[in-house]
């Protein structure tokens, strides 16, 4: 289509580049989609059953999240070349008291799926 | 020579995106209700509003209309404040399943670490945070004692973030306009990236409130102060997109003025409506998603928004700008659209 046609040719002068990037008034800037998805369950080795209530933290940054009732957790965050993240046990006995642990994901793509076991204290 | 050509490729880009009018950016009103009871709120909205928030399964009704949703397609979450909602993050959660990017615009009183965290695992990816003047004059303006701690707190935090694209807004008025080197220090010293002034309009509370409305002598010196301090390359310093600032143009924003209301901006209003930003009259409500397809509508209407012939009237009719101006923002056109509300380019010449 013509229209797509001159949209493309002037998206490529310099000119005029910076007017794809906008904001209304009472807007925000553009989301410049710098984030990976991270989604898993958590559950305990010995018995296979989801853990509620594991803080799940991702080392290199201040971003945390605790696990639902059945063992989810799942965050948006930067994009990095791995994920150190620290699973930790932190309301007591409450939901079964297990051990802290850690690991390091490494991303294939924008999105992370996986499933980590828990062993008791 | 330069100008002339650069104008001319513009006007041919604008016109051009008018005719494909791809969808990038859809307000969602997500709810009336807020914390402050700011002098210049133009929605009146207030912490009581009588009407209820949107379910979030209505709007992700509607959001499914929309397909393919274009590479740049953003949700932005406004109000009122979006704070309010306790389920803000399942609201971002829910819309980024549904394929979209989402946005925020806040006054930042709610805005503390754990809210910031879980907007950030909910995928937030955008935020504006008003701030309007420094301490005295923002919680004058903002009515409140403590707006100001709020907001400086999340300022401090959405800083913290290396992903979050993010801005400061000020409405500049006459209190604070004398002060807008100080806001300018105060930013540099939090580390604020990306700062966006805008003014105000004489409707809905601030009609009747002369201390917001900039005298034009005011009016041009704000434009100055953009324009100067953005040669100092410290901080993306912009005039917001709200209207035609004649030999202004070049020099207090990126690009030239395009109200892109209906050509690129849509909005979904609290009670459905159907329109552009959602600080436009209600007169230009194409539908309501309770009743049509959205994007429907954002396809087979809008005409008024895509050709604007029609604003040449009042003193839009014989102006020599009108090519590069078109009547200037949708939002300054109301009741029953014989003038423009206010023409910036007429303040500068004054
Ligand atoms: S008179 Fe109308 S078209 Fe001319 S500059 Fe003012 S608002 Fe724009
Ligand atoms: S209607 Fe106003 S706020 Fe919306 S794009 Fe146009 S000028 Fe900007």
């Amino acid at each position: 289509m013509i229209s797509n046609w001159i949209r493309n040719l002037l998206r490529g002068l310099s000119v005029t580049s910076m007017v794809f990037v906008f904001q209304a008034c009472y807007g925000t800037p553009q989301d410049m989609k710098y984030d990976m998805y991270i989604e898993g369950v958590v559950k305990a080795r010995a018995t296979g059953d989801p853990i509620q209530g594991i803080r799940v933290s991702l080392t290199e940054t201040d971003q945390y999240e605790f696990t639902d009732d059945r063992g989810v957790f799942s965050f948006y965050t930067d994009i990095a070349t791995s994920y150190p993240i620290l699973f930790e046990d932190e309301d007591g006995g409450q939901n079964g008291a297990f051990m802290t642990r850690d690991t390091v994901l490494d991303p294939e793509n924008y999105t992370i799926f996986f499933e980590i076991a828990l062993d008791r204290e | 020579m330069f100008e002339y050509f650069k104008n001319k490729l513009f006007r041919r880009f604008k016109n051009n995106e008018a005719n494909i009018h791809e969808l990038n950016y859809l307000f969602w009103e997500c709810t009336m209700r807020c914390n402050l009871n700011c002098l210049h709120c133009g929605s009146d909205c207030s912490k009581n509003s009588s009407s209820d928030d949107m379910p979030l399964e209505d709007f992700l009704s509607a959001l499914d209309t929309i397909e393919p949703k274009s590479d740049n397609f953003m949700v932005v979450l406004t109000g009122g404040e979006p704070l309010m909602r306790k389920d803000i993050e399942q609201c971002g959660r829910e819309i980024r399943k549904h394929g979209a990017r989402w946005s925020m615009v806040t006054n930042g009183y709610l805005y503390d670490q754990e809210k910031h965290n879980a907007l950030l695992n909910a995928g937030m990816g955008a935020l504006t945070i008003s701030l309007d003047g420094l301490e005295e004059s923002h919680n004058w303006l903002r009515n409140n004692k403590n707006s100001f701690a709020r907001a400086d707190n999340a300022i401090s935090l959405a800083r913290s973030s290396t992903r979050l694209n993010f801005d400061v807004v000020t409405c500049v008025n006459r209190k604070n306009i004398e002060e807008l080197p100080l806001i300018y220090n105060y930013l540099l010293s939090k580390s604020v990236k990306a700062w966006r002034l805008f003014t105000i309009i004489p409707i809905g509370r601030a009609a009747n409130n002369p201390e917001l409305i900039l005298t034009d002598q005011q009016f041009t010196e704000m434009l100055g102060f953009i324009s100067r301090t953005r040669k100092l390359k410290t901080i993306d310093i912009k005039f917001s997109c709200e209207g035609y600032v004649g030999k202004f143009e070049s020099k207090v924003r990126d690009s030239g003025f395009f109200c892109r209301a209906g050509i690129n901006i849509g909005s979904v209003l609290i009670d459905g409506s159907i329109s552009a930003c959602p600080n436009i009259d209600r007169s230009f409500i194409q539908g309501n998603i309770y009743s049509d397809n959205l994007f429907e509508v954002w396809n087979k209407k809008f005409q008024m928004f895509r050709d604007r012939k029609w604003t040449k009237t009042g003193q839009c009719a014989g102006c020599k700008d009108y090519t590069d101006c078109q009547g200037n923002g949708m939002h300054l056109w109301h009741g029953d659209k014989e003038n423009v509300l206010v023409c910036h380019n007429e303040k500068i010449s004054n």
